[in-house]
């Protein structure tokens, strides 16, 4: 089959999945690096980030290590005291809406930059992620983005700035963007001991309803999910023992309160790996 | 008490890379214009298993007033000896007497103790370069990070001695929103067997 009949195929049956689910939109955009192929639907619109930017905080982090700016198991005083992109006020992360408890325990303590590492990725914790681009700090992130050319990642700001939400100022990202930051952390721009830090990071994801539960059992995924309110994403480096892995960027957005969101992005997972193993659609029967 | 490890030196014989981080003895301007001499006499400390041994109060080691992250100085962070001014044993007794006043263990944060003058956060002139201002985030299970809390110990603190500051809660500069800041001011102390002559 030719690609360009792989992406028409791809683009009809995506958009059939978003209009049955009843998405106001979504954003993928892949890259196959068995065959090169590369497909885009929308991948230039504009998302909410969500916990996908923690994906380039981490490039950041990991940036800054490669430049011996500090080790990766240097420590870091762990404090839940952050200022607002908007005016510099003082917000906290709240600790009922983070999947790492265990962090919480150590505030006034110190913790690894690699643990806070892990602790962003693997469980999304927002305390860890406003720990981490405190430190390195914003503009530093931004530039290291620049200089990896990762184009439609805008990294404003730490997580759960809702002073700075209300004023608009938010993280956002293409499908196109996430996928050039995945083929980033993929290729030469850290050094190959880190590269496989982070990428090892990445197949430590705890929240696995998304991209991977689209595949069979025997593909491992470097991912990173993201959710607020209106969007569910999930972006990642799919692995298969029989093949050079794909990356893949999928974004979507929903109204508030819309079920089956997950299930959307798992069932665009899938249908992309239909599409480039060319295999049937699993069975309703089993 | 175990302070058998504690060796005071004189930090002017140090080499020149810690003198260059110490400072000891140095002036250093603070923001109002006052002026300060560094701390010049520190305890050598040889490893973070002394820090830990060394307990300067029946419940004060060492290495809870000496715990910092990688903002501090990488040859300061990484390598032993480190050095600590010889009056962090009397923050030690404050903290002592505090303990017992508010009958609860009293935890030092991270950066909390003594940070040196290359230290990222407050540098030199920051009253925690004399090892004699503690930041305590947590006494028994509460955890200082709303006015009720930290209003509550500072009034303990600071009726404790009248050489005895302590931050008001706030989140303007000078106040605190999730630790009580005690200090003692800008204390300089020279052992019996140090002399201050240059």
């Amino acid at each position: 089959m030719l690609s360009v009949d792989v992406s028409n195929g791809l683009h009809e049956e995506l958009e059939t999945l978003a209009l049955k689910k009843k998405a106001r939109a979504i954003g993928v955009a892949l890259h196959d690096l068995e065959t090169g192929f590369r497909f885009s639907l929308r991948g230039d619109r504009w998302f909410h980030a969500a916990s996908t930017i923690k994906v380039a905080v981490l490039l950041a982090v990991f940036r800054a290590a490669d430049e011996a700016r500090f080790r990766l198991d240097d420590s870091l005083h762990v404090r839940n005291r952050f200022f607002g992109a908007a005016d510099g006020s003082l917000f906290r992360v709240s600790q009922d809406r983070d999947a790492t408890p265990e962090l919480y325990a150590t505030i006034g303590r110190t913790a690894k930059i690699s643990a806070l590492a892990q602790a962003m990725i693997c469980g999304s914790s927002n305390l860890a992620t406003n720990l981490l681009l405190d430190f390195v700090g914003v503009e530093y992130a931004r530039t290291v983005l620049q200089e990896a050319q990762v184009a439609g990642v805008e990294l404003r700001r730490g997580v759960e700035d809702h002073g700075a939400h209300e004023r608009g100022i938010n993280n956002e990202a293409t499908a196109d963007g996430l996928l050039s930051l995945l083929s980033a952390i993929r290729g030469d721009f850290l050094t190959p001991e880190r590269k496989q830090a982070v990428i090892r990071i990445l197949l430590e994801q705890r929240f696995n309803s998304m991209i991977p539960a689209g595949l069979p059992p025997h593909a491992t995924v470097a991912h990173k999910t993201g959710e607020i309110s209106t969007a569910c994403h999930d972006i990642g480096i799919v692995y298969l023992p029989e093949r050079e892995p794909y990356i893949v960027a999928i974004l979507t957005e929903f109204d508030p309160d819309t079920d089956g969101r997950r299930e959307m992005v798992a069932a665009i997972s899938e249908t992309i790996y239909r599409s480039l193993l060319r295999t049937e659609p699993k069975s309703n029967e089993d | 008490m175990r302070t058998e490890f504690l060796r005071p030196i004189d930090g002017l014989g140090l080499s020149n890379e810690y003198r260059a981080l110490l400072r000891p003895g140095e002036s250093e301007a603070g923001a109002n214009g006052t002026v300060h001499r560094l701390p010049r006499f520190f305890y050598e400390i040889g490893s973070w298993e002394e820090a830990h041994e060394i307990r300067l109060t029946p419940h004060f080691t060492l290495a809870e007033l000496m715990l910092v992250d990688c903002r501090e100085a990488r040859l300061l962070l990484s390598q032993f000896a480190h050095y600590v001014p010889c009056a962090i044993v009397l923050l030690a007794r404050f903290l002592e007497d505090f303990r017992r006043e508010v009958d609860a263990p009293v935890f030092i944060s991270a950066n909390g103790g003594y940070r040196s003058p290359a230290h990222q956060i407050g540098g030199a002139k920051s009253i925690h370069a004399w090892g004699t201002a503690a930041n305590v985030y947590r006494i028994g299970d509460t955890f200082l990070s709303d006015a009720r809390a930290i209003e509550k110990y500072r009034t303990i603190a600071a009726s404790l001695s009248p050489a005895v500051f302590v931050r008001q809660f706030g989140r303007d500069h000078g106040q605190t929103d999730d630790h009580l800041h005690i200090d003692l001011g800008f204390v300089n102390l020279t052992p019996r067997k140090c002399s201050e002559a240059s």
